[in-house]
């Protein structure tokens, strides 16, 4: 993806394919633990149908928010901030940011489960899908910081443009520990 | 309060575009809340789901990076032309995306049975992921192209729209034309 000029160098088909598929291949054979993961909870989702109708948000949004505390800090790099200081004030400001995102939306996706969950006629107690979706969510959350802190933070010492390589490696690293994290926290809660 | 303000600013920014994507979600969700019955005629179709979902985000998000920075660089225009650059993009996203999801095909067949586990035919996985994703190509390209044409004429920095929009897309016409495919390769294999 380190194509001559940047990610911009080329506008050549058989470049872009070139420099994109091997890279495309690693991220398939990341992101197949996940898939395994899910074949492997199968009897779990028959039971709890509701626990699919989530997985498909609890996989995206932890690298959904990723991205956005990656984009943010590597905007930072590009205009001269060359360390993380962890007394910098602004770079709580966007963790703190990232992590209230997660509250509410890991909140919402629980409210949209269980408003599902009453017309499709497989419900789970409000409080139950409110405990799964918060303690899996922010804890996937937490790991997606500390990923993207770490990540540009690293590409920028390699001398990586963090959007080319390091971001896409991330965001699939963090859909992987969401759905391990899933899918174990609800087998704990559910006594599956 | 620096911090304060920081801290609202990214919140109320990007709020709204999760509350969106969560919505693609929860659809993503209940299809393949649907799709659960046809596991257990093509074993290892779970495996290629999250698989496939990533994929769309990671071959689109790309396209879309692409496409911004081209309309920042002053190397392409927000409407569909007959631009060198520009096709050459479109044409390179097809390859890609086609060609990964037969790559996926392969690979879950392949690791299924590397597993010992049980898994359908090789023909039958990349049959579904070929169908789902030539359907899933044209949609997204077209789809993501006027959204960005779109936003970036109504002066909304594309930078901001490309995560979102690829992956509440990638969610709703991902999981729609999976369901579409598996029933459709149910009828003819």
């Amino acid at each position: 993806m380190v194509a001559p000029g940047g990610s911009l160098g080329s506008w050549e088909t058989k470049t872009i394919v070139t420099n994109m598929f091997p890279l495309l291949v690693v991220l398939c054979v990341i992101v197949l633990w996940a898939g395994i993961t899910l074949e492997d909870a199968e009897e779990l989702l028959e039971q709890y149908g509701l626990l699919a109708v989530m997985v498909p948000t609890m996989v995206d949004m932890g690298g959904n928010l990723g991205a956005i505390l990656s984009s943010r800090l590597s905007t930072r790099f590009h205009l001269g901030t060359t360390k993380i200081d962890l007394r910098d004030r602004v770079l709580w400001a966007d963790i703190a940011a990232v992590l209230g995102l997660a509250a509410t939306i890991f909140t919402a996706l629980a409210l949209g489960a269980w408003a599902i969950g009453q017309v499709i006629d497989a419900s789970l107690a409000l409080t139950t899908l409110l405990l799964i979706s918060l303690s899996s969510g922010m804890a996937v959350a937490v790991i997606a910081v500390i990923f993207s802190l770490l990540a540009t933070y690293g590409s920028y010492k390699l001398g990586v443009d963090p959007d080319d390589t390091t971001i896409p490696i991330v965001t699939n690293v963090v859909d992987v520990c969401g759905m391990i994290i899933f899918i174990g926290i609800s087998s704990l809660v559910l006594g599956f | 309060m620096a911090f304060r303000r920081r801290f609202l600013s990214i919140y109320r920014e990007t709020l709204p575009i999760l509350i969106i994507a969560l919505g693609g979600g929860l659809f993503a969700g209940l299809v393949l809340e649907g799709m659960l019955e046809s596991v257990e005629r093509f074993p290892g179709l779970l495996v290629m789901v999250p698989v496939f979902l990533a994929t769309r985000g990671n071959v689109y998000g790309a396209l879309g990076g692409r496409i911004s920075s081209g309309l920042h660089q002053g190397l392409i225009n927000p409407k569909f032309e007959r631009n060198e650059r520009l096709i050459s993009a479109v044409i390179a996203s097809f390859i890609n995306g086609i060609g990964i999801s037969i790559v996926i095909g392969l690979i879950s067949w392949g690791a299924l049975n590397l597993l010992g586990r049980d898994s359908a035919m090789l023909t039958e996985l990349v049959g579904i992921m070929l169908i789902a994703g030539v359907l899933t190509s044209f949609v997204m390209i077209g789809g993501l192209l006027l959204l960005i044409f779109t936003g970036y004429k109504l002066g909304y920095d594309p930078d901001n729209l490309v995560g979102p929009i690829v992956t509440t897309l990638g969610d709703i016409f991902g999981m729609a034309f999976l369901f579409l495919s598996v029933a459709v390769i149910e009828v003819i294999l």
